[in-house]
C-alpha cells in the first residue's frame, strides 16, 4: 500500500500529508477539550511529548513493537491527563489556561533532565514506522469516533458544559467528571499523535514540544472553528500546508503567515467552520434543489 | 448583504492567493528542472528563530563560495546554484526542507546544519535517498555514523578539548578545575563529559561541579561556591550570554579567575554583556580566527569584507569551505553523482581551507588543525594562541 503511494506521490507531498494527519489527530484531541467542552488548555504539547517520549523509549530501549509502544504512549499521556485533570478542572477560563501552561513547562523541563530521554540533546534513532496509510487509517478511525462521541449523550453533555456550566449541572450532568473525561481523551489523542510523530521524524528533543507548539495546536482549533470536527481538520491542514506554500515568499514567510491568520480571524471570527454545521449545509443544499425543481 | 459580499470577496482573494502561491512554486520548479547542466546545492540553516545567529552568516559564506565557483566557470563546466530555505531551527521544518531539496529541487548535496540535532534529522533523509550531506557545524557525537553519505567539517570537541586542557595545564599551570554545565543546553551537556574526561586523563583535579540553566540571570550561588572551591580555572561549557553573566558576578564578588569554554562562547554579545568583566578573562577555542590569517584565510577575509561590509565568523568560513570541498571532490571524481563523488570526498587530506587544515579520518570524522584560542581584548575577539592538533 505504502509502496504504491511512494511511487505515485512526490515524497515531499507525502511528508506534508503525513504531518497533516498527525496534526489532525492532535487538534481533534484539543478540540474536544477546548472546542467542545470550552476548557481553555494551553499545554497540549506537553501531552504530546509524553506520548512521543514514552513510545520512543519503549521501541528504542525495550524492543517493544511499534503498535504496542504507540498505545502505551497514548495511555501514558491519558493517565497524566487524568492526573492533571482532577485538581485543575475545578478551575475555569484563564486560571485553567495558566495551570496547563505550567504543567506543559514542567513536562518540558522534566524531559530536559531525564537521562533515558537524552536530556537536552533529545532522542535519536527511532525507526520510521509511521507510514502514510497508518496515519490515514488512524485519522479516519479517530474522526469517526469523535463524530460518534459528539452525537452521543456524552457529547451533548460536553456541549452543555461549554454553553452554560451551571445550567448543565442543574440538568444533572456531573460537570467535573465530564471535564476530566474530555481532558483524558484529549490527552490520549495527543499521546497517540506524539508516538506517531516521534516515529516519523526519528528525532525528538524537548524544545520540539515547547509553548509555541501548544499555541500552534490551539490555533488549528480556533482557526477551524471551536467544536467543529470538519473545522478542526481544515484548520490543521491549513496551518500545516500554509508555511510550506509560503516558502516562495522566502524571507517574509512568517510575516505572511501571521498576516493571513489575522485576516482570517477578522473575516471569520468564529473560525472557518465555527458557525456552519454540516447538518445545516446539507439542509440548505436540499432546499435549493427543491426550489430549482419547482421553478422548472 | 454588504457585509456578506465583503466576506465573499475576502474569501475568494484568499483562495486565489493560495492557488497563485502554489502555482508559482510549481512553475518555478518546472523551469528549473529544464536546465540539466546546473549543479544544485541545498542550504540548511536557520534564518529566523533562536539559532539564526549561526545561519545568517553561514548563508553569506555559502553564497560567496558559489559566486566564486561560478566566476571560475563552475564545476566541471556546469553552473552551481544554491537554494536557501529557512528551517527556523525546527526539526520538523528541516525534515520537510531536506525532502523538498532531494525530491523536488534534485540537489546533489546539502550543506548544513550548524546544529547537531537538526543535522541528524537531515542526514537520515540524505542517507536514505543517496544525497551527500555536509555539515559545517555539527560537533556532537553520532553524526557521521549515520552513513557514508554524511560528512562534516568542523572542529570536533573530542579532538580539540584534550589539546586545550593540555594547554591549560602546561602553558598556564592550572591544575584545579571547576566545571559548570548548563543543563537545558544540549551542546553544554554533551561538552561537559568531554572536558571531564580530558581533565581526568591528563591528571587534573576537578574541585567543583555545578550547573545552571540557560535563561537564568542570577548566578550568585554558583559563583560563591566557585570562590570557596579553590579552583584555578572555571570551565564553562554553555553559551556566551550565561558566560558573560557569570563573569559579571565573579567581578562583583571580586576575585580573579579565568573562564574557559568551547565555541559556544563565540558570540559578539559576549563582549557587549560582559564589558570589562570578560576582558582577557574569557578564553575559548574554535576552528577559525581572523587574526594572523593563513594566505587562504586572508583572501577569504578580503572578499567577504568587500561583499558584505562586515566580519566573517566561524560559520561563514566553514560553509564557504564546505562548498569548496564539495566542488573539489566533484572535480576529482569527474562526476556530479553523489554515489561517485562521495568516495572522493572521503579521501580528503590536508585540505587548506579558510577555516584551517582539514583531513578526513577513515571513519569520515574530520580532524581540523590548528585550534585557535581566543580571548577578548578591548571589546574585540583576539587570538591568544594556536595549538596544532595531531591524531
Amino acid at each position: 500500500m505504502d509502496a504504491w503511494f511512494m511511487q505515485h506521490i512526490d515524497a515531499y507531498y507525502l511528508r506534508i500529508m503525513v504531518l497533516i494527519g498527525i496534526n489532525i489527530i492532535l487538534a481533534l484531541g484539543l478540540n474536544l477539550v477546548t472546542g467542545v467542552t470550552g476548557q481553555l488548555s494551553m499545554g497540549h504539547a506537553g501531552f504530546m511529548s509524553i506520548g512521543a517520549y514514552t513510545a520512543a523509549i519503549l521501541t528504542l530501549h525495550y524492543g517493544v513493537s511499534f503498535i504496542g509502544a504507540l498505545i502505551a504512549g497514548a495511555l501514558m499521556a491519558a493517565f497524566f491527563g487524568f492526573l492533571i485533570g482532577i485538581p485543575t478542572l475545578r478551575l475555569e477560563g484563564d486560571y485553567l489556561a495558566i495551570v496547563t501552561i505550567g504543567f506543559a513547562e514542567i513536562i518540558r523541563v522534566f524531559f530536559l533532565n531525564f537521562e533515558p530521554g537524552g536530556k537536552a540533546v533529545g532522542l535519536y534513532g527511532m525507526q520510521q514506522f509511521t507510514t502514510f496509510s497508518l496515519v490515514m487509517v488512524i485519522v479516519i478511525v479517530v474522526t469517526l469516533l469523535n463524530v460518534k462521541l459528539l452525537n452521543s449523550r456524552y457529547g451533548r453533555a460536553l456541549y452543555a458544559i461549554r454553553e452554560n456550566e451551571i445550567a448543565a449541572e442543574a440538568c444533572g450532568i456531573n460537570t467535573t467528571r465530564m471535564k476530566v473525561a474530555a481532558f483524558t481523551v484529549g490527552a490520549f489523542l495527543a499521546g497517540l499523535s506524539g508516538g506517531l510523530y516521534s516515529h516519523y521524524m526519528g528525532y525528538i528533543a524537548p524544545q520540539d514540544f515547547g509553548f509555541m507548539r501548544s499555541i500552534e495546536i490551539l490555533n488549528m482549533v480556533v482557526l477551524g472553528g471551536m467544536g467543529s470536527i470538519p473545522g478542526t481538520i481544515i484548520g490543521a491542514a491549513i496551518l500545516t500546508v500554509l508555511p510550506e506554500m509560503l516558502r516562495i515568499v522566502a524571507d517574509y514567510r512568517l510575516l505572511f503567515y501571521g498576516a493571513l491568520l489575522v485576516i482570517l480571524m477578522i473575516f471569520r471570527p468564529n473560525g472557518i467552520m465555527g458557525d456552519i454545521r454540516v447538518y445545516d449545509l446539507r439542509k440548505r443544499w436540499q432546499t435549493k434543489e427543491v426550489e430549482t425543481c419547482s421553478k422548472s | 448583504m454588504y457585509k456578506l459580499r465583503n466576506k465573499g470577496i475576502a474569501l475568494i482573494l484568499m483562495v486565489v492567493f493560495l492557488f497563485v502561491a502554489a502555482g508559482c512554486g510549481k512553475g518555478g520548479q518546472m523551469s528549473r528542472n529544464g536546465e540539466e547542466d546546473v549543479i544544485k546545492l541545498g542550504f540548511l540553516g536557520a534564518k529566523t528563530g533562536s539559532v539564526a545567529n549561526y545561519g545568517i552568516p553561514a548563508e553569506k559564506g555559502m553564497k560567496l563560495a558559489i559566486e566564486e565557483l561560478n566566476a571560475k566557470g563552475g564545476i566541471l563546466g556546469k553552473k552551481v546554484e544554491g537554494i536557501y530555505e529557512d528551517n527556523k531551527g525546527d526539526s520538523a521544518e528541516i525534515a520537510s526542507i531536506a525532502t523538498k531539496y532531494i525530491t523536488r529541487d534534485k540537489v546533489v548535496a546539502m550543506v548544513g546544519d550548524p546544529c547537531t540535532g537538526l543535522t541528524k534529522v537531515a542526514a537520515d533523509i540524505a542517507q536514505k535517498n543517496g544525497v551527500v550531506l555536509f555539515s559545517p557545524g555539527a560537533t556532537g557525537p553520532g553524526v557521521v555514523e549515520i552513513g557514508d553519505y554524511v560528512f562534516r567539517n568542523t572542529l570536533l570537541d573530542v579532538f580539540a578539548v584534550p589539546a586545550v586542557v593540555d594547554w591549560m595545564m602546561n602553558e598556564k599551570g592550572w591544575k584545579n578545575f571547576a566545571v559548570i554545565t548548563s543543563l537545558n543546553n544540549g551542546y553544554s551537556t554533551a561538552l561537559t563529559p568531554v572536558f571531564k574526561d580530558a581533565i581526568n586523563k591528563k591528571g587534573g583535579k576537578i574541585v567543583l561541579e555545578d550547573s545552571i540553566n540557560d535563561g537564568e540571570t542570577d548566578f550568585t550561588a554558583q559563583v560563591t561556591k566557585l570562590k570557596k572551591s579553590g579552583a584555578d580555572v572555571l570551565v564553562f561549557t554553555g553559551y556566551y550570554t550565561e558566560a558573560a553573566l557569570i563573569m559579571n558576578e565573579v567581578k562583583k564578588q571580586n576575585f580573579d579567575i579565568c573562564l574557559v569554554g568551547g565555541d559556544g562562547l563565540y558570540g559578539q554579545d559576549l563582549a557587549k554583556l560582559g564589558k570589562d568583566a570578560v576582558e582577557e578573562k574569557v578564553i575559548f577555542y574554535c576552528g577559525f580566527s581572523s587574526d594572523q590569517p593563513s594566505p587562504e584565510t586572508e583572501a577569504f577575509l578580503k572578499k567577504y569584507r568587500e561583499k558584505y561590509k562586515e566580519e566573517p565568523d566561524m560559520f561563514s568560513a566553514q560553509y564557504y569551505d564546505a562548498v569548496m570541498i564539495l566542488a573539489k571532490a566533484m572535480e576529482d571524481a569527474k562526476s556530479t553523482d553523489p554515489k561517485v563523488f562521495k568516495n572522493e570526498l572521503a579521501k580528503l587530506k590536508d585540505y587548506p581551507g579558510v577555516s584551517g587544515r582539514t583531513t578526513f579520518l577513515p571513519s569520515r570524522e574530520p580532524v581540523k588543525s590548528p585550534v585557535c584560542l581566543i580571548t577578548i581584548k578591548d571589546g574585540k575577539f583576539k587570538l591568544l594562541d594556536k595549538i596544532e592538533v595531531n591524531v
